[in-house]
């Protein structure tokens, strides 16, 4: 369908698109406020957030406070474009629609 | 994919990036009680301190043998306990609110970054109507407070709902007016703290409380 064109593959996922979001929006997050906020367990969130450091959408730095390990998620550039890129298209097949 | 689900996918987007950004636990209940309650704590002041606007207030000067410095101590006490009974009161709405509707609410990075931005221009100007106050400079204090307290909320207003920025706008120009306005000082703190909380309490639940009811 070429009215669907511009959409990210990635994007189609409920999960991926929400952590998307919060990093859109915050531009970092770290593990747990992630978890809370998209409601998910850690091994869900684990292998979204992979699959999305995988398509080098996000990068994760690891640190330890005290001796608990902490990970942020950080947006990168790419991710902001593709993530900019699939609401345009979206909001372009939302126009077409109603035309 | 159909109209509707990409209208969803857009909403819930839109959602979690301002669920996120935003500290949303604010209640706007929490602020009209504020309200009231600094409206109960200005009557306790005028009473006190007589103000000229009122003569009720006034005439209950004649009975009283309190020296003017004590009963600014006493008021600036009546807003001390004010303040605090506020401060526990948004807190314990807001952990509320967060609770009904499940929206985050941690003592994490972002709310610590809030409060430290509402708390430093308060407590430098708690410290300065203070020290205003120990100097037996009256004339002064309730302007400070209000401008204060304006720029506290200014400074911390990106992390939740624009509205408090402009309460804290109101805050701001009410304290101006106020500096250059003699002898109505408690007038001027009661429009500030009491009026102005009320009307953006209600703006505030309308807006937002009672459309996630």
């Amino acid at each position: 369908m070429a009215i669907l064109e511009g959409l990210n593959k990635v994007f189609e996922n409920k999960v991926r698109l929400g952590i998307m979001s919060v990093l859109a929006a915050n531009g970092s997050a770290d593990f747990a406020a992630l978890k809370s906020l998209l409601d998910l367990t850690d091994g869900n969130l684990a292998s979204h957030t992979r699959s999305l450091e995988e398509a080098g959408y996000i990068r994760s730095e690891k640190k330890f406070i005290g001796r608990k390990p902490n990970t942020t998620y950080l947006i990168t550039d790419a991710g902001r474009a593709a993530f900019a890129a699939h609401i345009d298209a979206l909001e372009r097949f939302l126009k077409d629609c109603r035309s | 994919m159909k109209e509707n689900e990409v209208k969803q996918t857009l909403d819930d987007i839109r959602e979690m990036m301002s669920k996120s950004s935003r500290f949303q636990a604010i209640s706007g209940w929490s602020i009209i009680v504020i309200g009231l309650l600094a409206g109960i704590a200005s009557l306790m002041a005028a009473a006190v301190i007589g103000v000229a606007d009122v003569p009720f207030f006034d005439n209950l000067q004649r009975y009283s043998t309190l020296n003017t410095p004590l009963k600014i101590r006493i008021a600036a006490l009546i807003a001390l306990i004010l303040f605090t009974v506020c401060l526990i009161i948004v807190f314990v709405f807001a952990i509320v609110k967060s609770k009904r509707h499940n929206l985050p609410f941690a003592f994490d990075k972002r709310m610590r970054q809030m409060l430290l931005d509402f708390f430093i221009p308060l407590i430098a100007g708690g410290l300065f109507s203070m020290a205003m106050v120990m100097q037996q400079h009256y004339g002064l204090t309730s302007s400070i407070m209000l401008m204060f307290y304006g720029l506290a909320l200014i400074n911390c207003s990106h992390y939740t709902y624009p509205i408090l920025r402009w309460l804290g706008y109101t805050e701001l120009l009410i304290g101006i007016i106020d500096c250059f306005t003699m002898s109505h000082a408690l007038l001027f703190w009661f429009l500030g703290f009491s009026v102005a909380h009320i009307l953006f309490g209600i703006i505030y639940v309308l807006m937002f409380d009672r459309k996630n009811a």
